[in-house]
């Protein structure tokens, strides 16, 4: 009976896991490159790798935007940091409506010399970003419940997976590289799974709280008899600041530098001052507004600390203070606001990708756990299914090669295309993407072509490949090379070479494991297990 | 301080580890003794609780925890990979771990 | 009727496979209403003020709903559907009530 239990847990996991898998392994993968969303963005875009920030970086850019927006009725400046080294400026024209965030101005601003830059048009992390929630090239609602479907699955996977498993603890620090393909992969699969157990929770319930009005709107239509705009007002949500009314009389702003050093001083341990508004700007009511590079609270929505000065003046304000979350809303946008990690340091933001490297790893070593699983049950003790194959398990594997192979390899050729595609190509930015999708395209088509063995090892190491030479692309297509970015301390651009070496050698160091066949297990046959059985060892 | 906690946690993690016949074995060739492995179980557990602190101080409840609990995955997968590869070095980093734990403190 | 794996195992046993459709379907159809009719009967019930109410309740029911399409896998087949069925409509007339309480009192 109580096997019987965890039998029909380990076939509800297997299969829920499976079947959304490979949407899943994209989810995470592209999920946790997004974690450097921005860094991505830097790295794809050279012309900024030449902006050096200094000292009187804010002056200058408050002073370009009072010749590139002097009338504008808002501008935002997005100061340089340790993810990013231009200047991001923003800017809302005077006769624009309030909450129309297209008609919002944008520029990149040289952090050394205020000039205005014209990086090259590209998605850049934003595109992976984007397609870890919304896909690509369907409609926003469509694709989005798609990834719900598959969350939803995510957590069922992860509740019957627990119910399986049963000894957490004891196999806490369990992997044997050594053994049959089975077992290793079943550890791989489970310290995967296990060592980052709360992440796994926590991203996949948020992610379905992010989309909770979506996915189940029931409670909200009734209550509120279908007006969810009434519902987002009265919990707090999309409250949209006052629109900025201009004062008729003309005054000039307040010089930056002094506001700035009381705010860096005060913030000297969260980054310093991470962006400024202004409001009204040049008129009699302007006030200066400011943030920190990074918050300390964590909550969407949740008010960060900031600084109101009078623009005119220089004298502090009162910032009016939020109005405390009720503890539900607290609860809810404590776990989006870390699904998010909107608030993370660089130290924090490693933990996040780290953990998110683990989940990938996770769905991954699942997805070819099954076939393994499979191919051991047929009784062969070689793990390639080189035999006759039932056509479904075939499917599989061949979609494991297309998916967890081939898609690293595809992100791969998307950063390469970024360097190789002319800066001055039209429609540039949806090239980019046209090339992602048409190398992963090309890796699934590749798979089925190949008996498997080959079609692995050749998938990972065109991956291996066009990710540790990427540094080397770098090399040849933009000033902010390793050569240049160790030397100048620039972690920035220097992360994200030395992250595409690393990656392009574990991918390396995964081909010739194929290649020499270790994943078959040496001298110990995979044992022959009867069909639905219970992995797992006697203890 | 969040090296200082990483090093704690791993020593803590080791010393969990080391409690469980299975790994003493693969780190000394032996079972532990039933007090051996009482005692290593309480030193990982005091480990693990004194690696909390640090993370807290520095960032608050709200930030510190998830902090804690990501850097406990980052120390228990480096033991994870290192035990059955060079389970001498997993045992040696231990140790070092716990030596190098104050200086990331008082360094800032 | 027995416990459930021997009837999941493969094979070609017609009567697996309907048990297995059934299940999946009350796992992912039959949850996902006994999630919703729960968000919206807990929305009106709990003891909070409306937002609040709502949100609690709505943020709960993915867990609702993965609970129940666990339970769907871990019963005898001849209790999967009542099981399911059953609380969902318990929690719908509750909702209905309370519904046209709290509509219809002057407020």
């Amino acid at each position: 009976m109580k096997d019987g239990f965890r039998q029909s847990m380990a076939w509800l996991h297997s299969w829920s896991g499976l079947l959304l898998g490979w949407l899943l392994f994209a989810v995470f993968l592209t999920g946790t490159i997004a974690y450097f969303r921005q860094e991505v963005t830097v790295w794809m875009q050279p012309e900024l790798h030449g902006s050096i920030p200094d000292a009187g970086t804010a002056e200058r850019a408050v002073e370009r935007m009072s010749q590139l927006a002097p009338d504008a009725a808002q501008w935002t400046i997005a100061l340089p940091g340790e993810r990013s080294p231009a200047v991001s400026v923003s800017w809302r024209p005077a006769d624009a409506k309030p909450n129309d965030r297209a008609a919002l101005k944008r520029a990149t601003l040289d952090a050394g010399t205020g000039a205005v830059l014209e990086p090259r048009e590209t998605a850049g992390g934003n595109f992976l970003y984007r397609f870890h929630f919304e896909l690509y090239g369907m409609p926003r609602e469509i694709a989005r419940w798609i990834v719900g479907i598959a969350t939803m699955a995510m957590l069922v996977a992860i509740v019957s997976g627990i119910i399986t498993h049963r000894r957490i603890f004891k196999d806490l620090f369990t992997f044997r590289p050594e053994k049959a393909a089975l077992r290793s992969w079943m550890d791989g699969h489970v310290a995967a799974a296990v060592l980052a157990l709360p992440f796994h929770l926590m991203i996949t319930y948020s992610g379905l709280l992010l989309f909770m009005t979506m996915l189940m709107p029931w409670a909200v239509d009734l209550a509120y008899d279908g007006n969810r705009q009434a519902y987002f007002a009265e919990s707090g949500f999309r409250r949209a600041p006052p629109p900025p009314r201009p004062a008729p009389q003309a005054a000039p702003l307040t010089p930056v530098a002094p506001l700035l050093a009381e705010a860096d001083r005060r913030w000297a341990d969260r980054g310093g001052v991470g962006s400024l508004t202004v409001t009204n700007p040049g008129r009699a009511n302007a006030t200066i507004e400011l943030r920190p590079a990074e918050s300390d609270s964590i909550g969407r929505g949740a008010a960060t600390e900031r600084l109101l000065f009078d623009g005119v003046t220089g004298r502090a304000q009162e910032v009016p203070a939020a109005d405390p979350q009720p503890a539900a809303m607290a609860t809810g946008n404590y776990l989006m606001g870390l699904h998010l990690a909107r608030f993370a340091g660089p130290g924090m933001r490693w933990l996040f990708f780290v953990s998110g490297v683990a989940g990938t790893v996770m769905v991954g070593s699942g997805l070819i756990f099954w076939v393994v699983k499979r191919r051991s049950q047929r009784g062969r003790a070689d793990t390639w299914g080189n035999g006759p194959e039932p056509f479904g398990h075939r499917l599989a594997d061949r979609l494991n090669i297309g998916v967890v192979a081939g898609l690293p390899l595809a992100v791969a050729a998307y950063f390469w295309a970024n360097r190789l595609l002319p800066a001055g190509l039209g429609e540039r930015a949806g090239w980019e993407i046209e090339v992602f999708f048409l190398a992963w395209a090309a890796a699934l088509l590749h798979a089925p072509l190949r008996p498997s063995r080959r079609g692995w090892a050749e998938q990972l190491w065109a991956g291996a490949a066009l990710f540790a030479l990427l540094p080397v692309l770098n090399l040849a297509t933009a000033p902010g090379h390793l050569g240049n970015s160790l030397p100048a301390g620039n972690w920035l651009l220097a992360g994200f070479d030395l992250t595409a070496l690393a990656v392009g050698l574990l991918l390396g160091f995964a081909a010739r494991k194929v290649g020499r066949n270790a994943f078959a297990g040496k001298t110990v046959p995979a044992p022959v297990l009867p069909a639905g059985a219970v992995v797992e060892e006697p203890t | 301080m969040i090296l200082s906690s990483l090093c704690v946690a791993y020593a803590g993690l080791l010393a969990l580890a080391l409690a469980m016949d299975r790994h003493h074995e693969q780190v000394f060739a032996r079972r532990p003794s039933a007090r051996t492995s009482r005692l290593l179980g309480w030193a990982g557990w005091l480990g693990l609780t004194l690696s909390l602190p640090p993370t807290v101080t520095a960032w608050g409840w709200a930030i510190g925890i998830p902090a804690w609990l990501g850097l406990l995955t980052v120390a228990a997968a480096a033991l994870v990979l290192l035990l059955p590869h060079a389970p001498r070095a997993a045992l040696r980093l231990g140790p070092a771990a716990l030596l190098c734990a104050p200086f990331p403190a008082l360094l800032g | 009727m027995t416990t459930l794996p021997s009837r999941l195992r493969f094979g070609p046993d017609g009567l697996r496979r309907l048990d297995v459709a059934s299940r999946s379907l009350a796992g992912i159809v039959g949850g996902y209403a006994l999630a919703a009719v729960a968000a919206m009967f807990l929305a009106l019930a709990l003891p909070m003020p409306r937002a609040e109410a709502v949100y609690t309740a709505t943020m709960m029911s993915f867990a609702i709903h993965a609970g129940a399409f666990v339970w769907a896998f871990s019963v005898r087949t001849r209790r999967v559907w009542p099981g399911l069925l059953g609380p969902t409509l318990l929690l719908g007339g509750g909702t209905w009530l309370l519904h046209g309480l709290q509509s219809g009192a002057p407020s």
